[in-house]
C-alpha cells in the first residue's frame, strides 16, 4: 500500500525531469505532457482515497513507507497519510490539472520551465503533507519555496520581484527558527526526527514548550498568514501569475494550518492550550481585519488575497477552539478555501487574460457579455460568502458553532466577531460581483469580451461540482477527517489532564461546554474534575 | 628509512608532487602549440591520488608528526576533486586568454600537495611545512596572470599577510615548543600553564587568519577578487578544506589533553569567532553587486559555519557528529564554489585586459536575463546559489543541517540560533543573482560561450550539488566513517 503513495509523490517530479528533455520550442507538448501527468498523479491518488480506512480501529497513518534516507544523520524517509493529511492530498492532486489547464493560454513565456516548476512544486507540496519525518518535512515544505519563488518571479506581472522575494525571504526566515525547535527535537526525542516516535516521546519542561511552540507556529503562521504576518500575501497574490495564485491559494496556504494541526499542537499540546486564546485572538482580529481590506480594494485579485486572510483566521479559529466541532470545520473550511478561493482567482484571471486589467473599476455590467462566466462567478462567490448548500457553509457553520460551544475564555464574543467575517464576506464579494459583472456596461472596451471557452469550461466544471456536491453531501469527508480531529481531540485532552495534575483548580479547557448546550447554566454546580469525552460522537457531523 | 606502509600511506601526497614535478619538466620541452595536455595530466594525477586514498594504510607517519586516518584520507579527496575541478576550469580560462602554460597546473599540484599534507598533520613543524607549500602555491596561483594591476596587488596583499599570520603560526609554535618540549600535537597532553595558553592562542590566530575568520579575514574580498578565477575557485575549495582540516585536530587535541579548562575558555573563544565571522561575514556580503566580491565575503560566512561544526567536535557528547558534519560541510562547499566559480568564470569580462574597468566585470547585472539566453547555465548558477543559502534539496542544505544538527547534539543553541538567523541574510544575497538571471530582461552584449572544460566543470559541479541533496546518505556515512586517529 505504500507504494501509491509514494507513487503520488514522486510521479509529478518523474513527470518534470522528462519535460526537461523535451524540446524547448515544443510549448503544446509541455502543456500536454504536463496535464497529462497530473492527471495520471490524480488517478493514482483516487486510489488513496478510496483505499483509506476511516474506521475507528484503523491505524493513524496509512500507506506508510518507513525507510532510512540519511541514517547517518539520523533522518528517514516516513511518509504516510492521515485523514486530514489525505484530504489535502486529494485537493492538491485535484487543483494541479485544473491549473495546468488554466495555464495553457496564459503562459506564452517560456512555457517549458513553467511547467516543470509547477510539477517540481507538486511533488514538494504532496511531500509535505505526506512526511512523517520531521527532517523530511522541512526539505519538502522548504522545496516549495524554490518553484513557487519562480512563479511569481518570472512569470508574476509589473511587480513581480518585489513580492516574491518578500514572499521567499518572510517564509525562510520564519521557517529557520521552526530548523531550530525540530533540531532540539530531535536531540530531546532520543535522538530521532521520527514524528511518530518523537511525539510520544518528547518531554519538555513548559518554558521550552513555549518557545519550541512559538517557533513551530511562527513558521506556520507566516504561512497561513495570521494578522500581522500576513503582509507578503496580497503582494504575492496580485503578482503571481493565475496558476500561481491559485496553487498558492488553494495548497499553500493550508500548509500551514496543516502545520499546526499535525504538528505544533500535537508536539506540545500544554503550550498550545496556554496559548491558544492568543492564537483565537489574532485569528478573529484577522476575520474582520482581512475582511475590511478586502471592502475597500480597487485589485480584483488583492480584494481576493484579502479575503482569504480572513477565510484562513476561520480555519484558525476553529483549531484554537478544541472542540469536535470547531475542528473538523477547521478541516473542512481548509478544503473549501482551496476550492472557492481557488475558484475566484481562475475566473479573475480568466478576466484579467481578456481585458488586461485586474481594477474593478475598469470593468462594470459585463454580465450580459460574459453570462457564463457571471453564473459560475456568483456560484464561486454564494460558496465563499458560505450560502447554505454550498461548500462554504458547512465549513463555517462548524467553525462558528464549535467557538460558540468551547471553552474558550468568552467564547461568545469570539463565535460573534467571528461571525461578523461571515457578514462582512457577504458584503464584500456581493459588491464586487455587482461592480463587476452588473449595472451599465459603459467601457467601450468590454462591449466584446468573449464568454467561456470549452478549455475553460473545463477548467472550472471540476470547481462547480467540488463546491456543490461538498455543500450537499460533506459526510464522506468529514468522515474521513474523523479520526485525525478525535486523535488530536484526545491528545488535547490528556494534555489538559496532566495540567490539572499539576494545578487541580483548573477550569475545563478542551471539549465543549455542556451548559451552553442546555442553555441552563446551575451556577453552583463546579465543573466537572475530569470533563466526559465530549468528541466521542461529535455531535456536529452532519448538523448541516 | 620509511617502509612501504609508509609510502603507502604517503602515495596520493606523493602522486600529486610527482604531477607537480613532470608538469614543470614538461614545460621545458614542449612548444607552445602541444599544451592541451596539461590540464588533462593534472586531472589524471588529482584522480591516481584521490584513487590512492582508499589503499592507503591506516597508520602514524614520521614518529607521530602525521597520520594517514580516514580523516585525512577524505580531505585528501576534497583537495583532489576541487583540483581537478579548477583545473578543468583553468584549461577553458587560461585558454581563451592564451595564459595556457605548464606552470599554472604544476603550482596547483604542488598546492595540493601541501593541502594534503596539512590534512594529514599532527605536528605544528609538519602543519608550518605544509602551510607554506600549500601558501607559497597558492600566492603564486594569484598573481599567475601578470597581466594588470589587480593580480599582482592581490597576490602581494596576500603574501604579505599570510607571511605574517605565519610568523604568528611560528611563534606560536615556538611557545608552544618551550611549554611541552615537543611540536606534537599530542604533547599538549597534561601540559598547561600561561606559556602554553599563549602559544596556543597565537597559533589559532595564524589558523584563522587561513580559514578567513573574522576579524582575521581581511585580506579575502580583495585576494579573491583579484586573483584569477580559476585560481579562486582552488583557494576556495581547497586552502579552506586543509586549513579546517588541521584546526580541527588542533582544536581536538586541545581538549583531549589540556587540563585548563579548553572546552570552556575555548568553546567561548571560538563561539565569539565563530559568531562574529557568521554575522560579519554576512553582513558585508549583502551590500555587494559584484558577484566575485560577494562570493568572498560569502567564503567568510561559511567559514563561520564551518566553526560551530569544529566547535560542536570539541565537545565530547557531539565528537562524531562535529567532525563528520565538518566533512560534509567541506565537501558540499567545495564543490558548490568552484561550480560557482566556473560560471563566474564564464561570465566575466574579458576585454580589453584582466583589468580595465574591472569595477564591473563581475557586476550582478551581467547575469541579467542569462535564464533565457543560456537556460542550462543559469540553472546551474542558481543550483549553486541555492546550495550556499542552504535551501533543499542541494549538498549546501545538507552540510548546514549536519552542522547545525551537530552543534544542537553539543547543546550549542545560541550557535544555532545565530547560524539560522544569519543564513537568512544569505538568502538576500544569493538570490539577487537568480533574481538577475531569471526575472531582469537582458541588458548586456550576449554571453560568450562557455569553453567545453569548462561546461563539463559546471555540469559535474552541479550534477554532484543536486545528488547530493537528494542522496546524500553515501557522503554523510563516509563522512561517518572518516574517524580521526590522533
Amino acid at each position: 500500500m505504500g507504494t501509491l503513495l509514494n507513487v503520488v509523490v514522486f510521479l509529478p517530479l518523474v513527470g518534470a525531469l522528462v519535460a526537461a528533455m523535451l524540446p524547448k520550442g515544443e510549448a503544446n507538448q509541455h502543456r500536454t505532457w504536463a496535464l497529462v501527468v497530473s492527471l495520471a498523479v490524480f488517478f493514482v491518488s483516487l486510489g488513496l482515497w478510496f483505499g483509506f480506512d476511516p474506521s475507528r480501529g484503523a491505524p493513524e497513518f496509512q500507506f506508510e513507507t518507513n525507510v532510512p534516507w540519511i541514517a547517518s544523520l539520523g533522518i528517514g524517509y516516513h511518509v504516510g497519510l492521515d485523514g486530514v493529511a489525505l484530504l489535502l492530498v486529494m485537493l492538491t492532486t485535484a487543483l494541479a490539472p485544473v491549473v495546468i489547464l488554466s495555464a495553457w493560454k496564459e503562459i506564452e513565456d517560456r512555457p517549458k520551465e513553467f511547467y516543470i516548476a509547477l510539477l517540481f512544486l507538486e511533488t514538494a507540496m504532496i511531500g509535505t503533507f505526506a512526511a512523517l519525518d520531521l527532517a523530511l518535512f522541512y526539505v519538502f515544505y522548504e522545496a516549495i519555496l524554490i518553484p513557487m519563488y519562480l512563479l511569481i518571479g518570472v512569470w508574476g506581472s509589473e511587480n513581480r520581484v518585489y513580492a516574491t522575494v518578500k514572499f521567499f525571504l518572510y517564509t525562510f526566515a520564519a521557517s529557520v527558527l521552526m530548523l531550530v525547535a525540530i533540531l532540539y527535537v530531535y536531540v530531546n526525542a532520543g535522538r530521532t526526527f521520527d514524528y511518530v516516535t518523537a511525539r510520544n516521546t518528547l518531554q519538555v519542561t513548559p518554558a521550552v514548550g513555549a518557545l519550541l511552540f512559538g517557533a513551530f507556529a511562527l513558521a506556520f503562521a507566516v504561512k497561513v498568514p495570521m494578522f500581522p504576518l500576513h503582509t507578503w500575501l496580497p503582494d504575492a497574490h496580485t503578482e503571481a501569475p493565475t496558476a500561481g495564485s491559485v496553487i498558492l491559494a488553494g495548497v499553500l496556504l493550508k500548509m500551514g494550518t496543516f502545520g499546526f494541526f499535525r504538528y505544533a499542537m500535537p508536539l506540545f499540546p500544554e503550550a498550545a492550550l496556554r496559548y491558544r486564546g492568543l492564537i483565537a485572538g489574532l485569528a478573529v482580529f484577522g476575520i474582520a481585519y482581512g475582511a475590511l481590506m478586502s471592502l475597500v480594494q480597487k485589485d480584483m485579485k488583492r480584494l481576493v488575497a484579502y479575503s482569504s486572510v480572513s477565510h484562513l483566521g476561520f480555519v484558525m479559529l476553529g483549531m484554537m477552539a478544541l472542540t469536535a466541532e470547531g475542528l473538523t470545520g477547521s478541516v473542512y473550511q481548509m478544503l473549501n478555501h482551496g476550492v472557492s478561493t481557488g475558484g475566484l482567482f481562475l475566473i479573475v484571471g480568466m478576466l484579467k487574460e481578456r481585458r488586461h486589467t485586474r481594477l474593478i473599476s475598469d470593468y462594470g455590467g459585463i454580465a450580459k457579455q460574459v453570462p457564463w462566466l457571471a453564473t459560475l462567478f456568483v456560484v464561486v462567490t454564494m460558496s465563499s460568502v458560505g450560502l447554505p448548500g454550498t461548500n462554504g457553509f458547512v465549513g463555517e457553520f462548524l467553525i462558528l458553532s464549535g467557538t460558540w460551544l468551547s471553552r474558550l475564555p468568552s467564547a461568545g464574543l469570539f463565535a460573534a466577531l467571528g461571525a461578523t467575517g461571515v457578514v462582512l464576506g457577504a458584503v464584500y464579494m456581493l459588491t464586487l460581483v455587482q461592480k463587476v459583472y452588473f449595472g451599465p456596461n459603459h467601457n467601450p472596451a468590454n462591449r466584446h469580451i468573449p464568454d467561456l471557452s470549452v478549455r475553460e469550461a473545463f477548467v472550472l466544471a471540476p470547481v462547480i461540482v467540488a463546491i456543490v456536491a461538498m455543500g450537499l453531501a460533506p459526510q464522506p469527508m468529514l468522515q474521513i477527517a474523523k479520526p485525525s480531529v478525535d486523535r488530536l481531540m484526545a491528545r488535547m485532552t490528556a494534555a489538559e489532564q496532566r495540567l490539572r495534575e499539576a494545578a487541580p483548580t483548573l477550569r475545563p479547557l478542551v471539549g465543549t461546554e455542556p451548559a451552553a448546550i442546555a442553555f441552563a447554566r446551575p451556577p453552583a454546580v463546579p465543573a466537572p474534575a475530569v470533563p466526559a469525552p465530549a468528541h466521542g460522537d461529535a455531535p456536529a457531523h452532519g448538523s448541516h | 628509512m620509511p617502509s612501504g606502509q609508509d609510502i603507502a600511506a604517503l602515495l596520493p601526497f606523493l602522486l600529486l608532487v610527482l604531477g607537480a614535478l613532470v608538469l614543470m619538466l614538461s614545460e621545458v620541452f614542449l612548444r607552445s602549440g602541444g599544451r592541451g595536455y596539461q590540464s588533462g595530466l593534472t586531472i589524471a594525477f588529482a584522480a591516481a591520488a584521490a584513487l590512492a586514498v582508499p589503499f592507503a594504510p591506516q597508520q602514524v607517519l614520521f614518529g607521530g608528526q602525521a597520520v594517514s586516518d580516514g580523516f585525512a584520507g577524505f580531505v585528501t579527496m576534497v583537495v583532489c576533486a576541487g583540483l581537478a575541478l579548477s583545473a578543468l576550469l583553468g584549461r577553458g580560462w587560461l585558454e581563451t586568454r592564451n595564459m595556457e602554460r605548464g606552470e599554472y597546473y604544476a603550482l596547483a599540484l604542488f598546492g595540493a600537495s601541501g593541502m594534503v599534507l596539512l590534512g594529514m598533520a599532527t605536528d605544528l613543524l609538519l602543519a608550518f611545512i605544509a602551510i607554506e607549500v600549500m601558501s607559497l602555491a597558492v600566492y603564486s596561483l594569484a598573481a599567475y596572470p601578470r597581466r594588470g594591476q589587480r593580480p599582482p596587488e592581490a597576490a602581494f596583499k596576500y603574501f604579505i599577510l599570510g607571511s605574517f599570520a605565519s610568523a604568528i603560526l611560528l611563534y606560536g609554535s615556538a611557545l608552544y615548543y618551550g611549554a611541552t618540549g615537543s611540536t606534537l600535537l599530542s604533547a599538549m597532553r597534561g601540559g598547561g600553564g600561561a606559556l602554553l595558553a599563549a602559544g596556543l592562542s597565537l597559533i589559532l590566530v595564524g589558523l584563522a587568519f587561513k580559514v578567513a575568520a573574522v576579524p582575521f579575514h581581511a585580506w579575502t574580498p580583495d585576494v579573491y577578487e583579484g586573483a584569477p578565477t580559476p585560481a579562486t575557485a582552488f583557494m576556495a575549495a581547497g586552502v579552506k578544506a586543509a586549513a579546517f582540516a588541521f584546526l580541527t585536530r588542533g582544536v581536538l587535541a586541545m581538549v583531549a589533553g589540556t587540563p585548563f579548562a579548553v572546552g570552556n575558555e575555548l568553546g567561548g573563544v571560538l563561539g565569539l569567532l565563530a559568531v562574529l565571522t557568521m554575522v560579519v561575514g554576512n553582513l558585508f556580503a549583502l551590500p555587494q553587486r559584484n558577484v566575485k566580491r560577494m562570493l568572498a565575503y560569502s567564503s567568510i560566512a561559511q567559514a563561520g559555519y564551518l566553526l560551530v561544526g569544529v566547535i560542536a567536535a570539541s565537545r565530547p557528547e557531539s565528537r562524531a557528529q562535529g567532525t563528520s558534519a565538518v566533512l560534509v560541510y567541506l565537501a558540499a562547499y567545495a564543490v558548490t564554489v568552484i561550480g560557482a566559480f566556473s560560471v563566474l568564470a564564464v561570465m566575466e569580462k574579458r576585454e580589453p585586459t584582466p583589468d580595465a574597468g574591472s569595477a564591473d566585470a563581475w557586476d550582478v547585472s551581467r547575469f541579467a536575463g542569462l535564464a533565457s539566453r543560456r537556460p542550462w547555465l543559469a540553472f546551474a548558477m542558481a543550483i549553486f546559489m541555492l546550495s550556499l543559502a542552504g535551501v533543499p534539496p542541494t549538498a549546501g542544505f545538507v552540510a548546514k543541517l549536519s552542522v547545525f544538527q551537530a552543534a544542537a547534539g553539543a547543546k550549542a543553541w545560541g550557535l544555532v540560533v545565530v547560524g539560522v538567523l544569519t543564513s537568512i541574510m544569505g538568502v538576500y544575497y544569493y538570490l539577487r543573482v537568480v533574481v538577475a538571471m531569471y526575472m531582469q530582461p537582458a541588458e548586456m552584449e550576449e554571453p560568450a560561450a562557455a569553453p567545453p572544460t569548462v561546461a563539463i566543470a559546471i555540469a559535474v559541479a552541479a550534477l554532484l550539488v543536486v545528488v547530493v541533496g537528494f542522496s546524500p546518505e553515501p557522503l554523510t556515512a563516509w563522512a561517518r566513517a572518516a574517524l580521526l586517529r590522533m
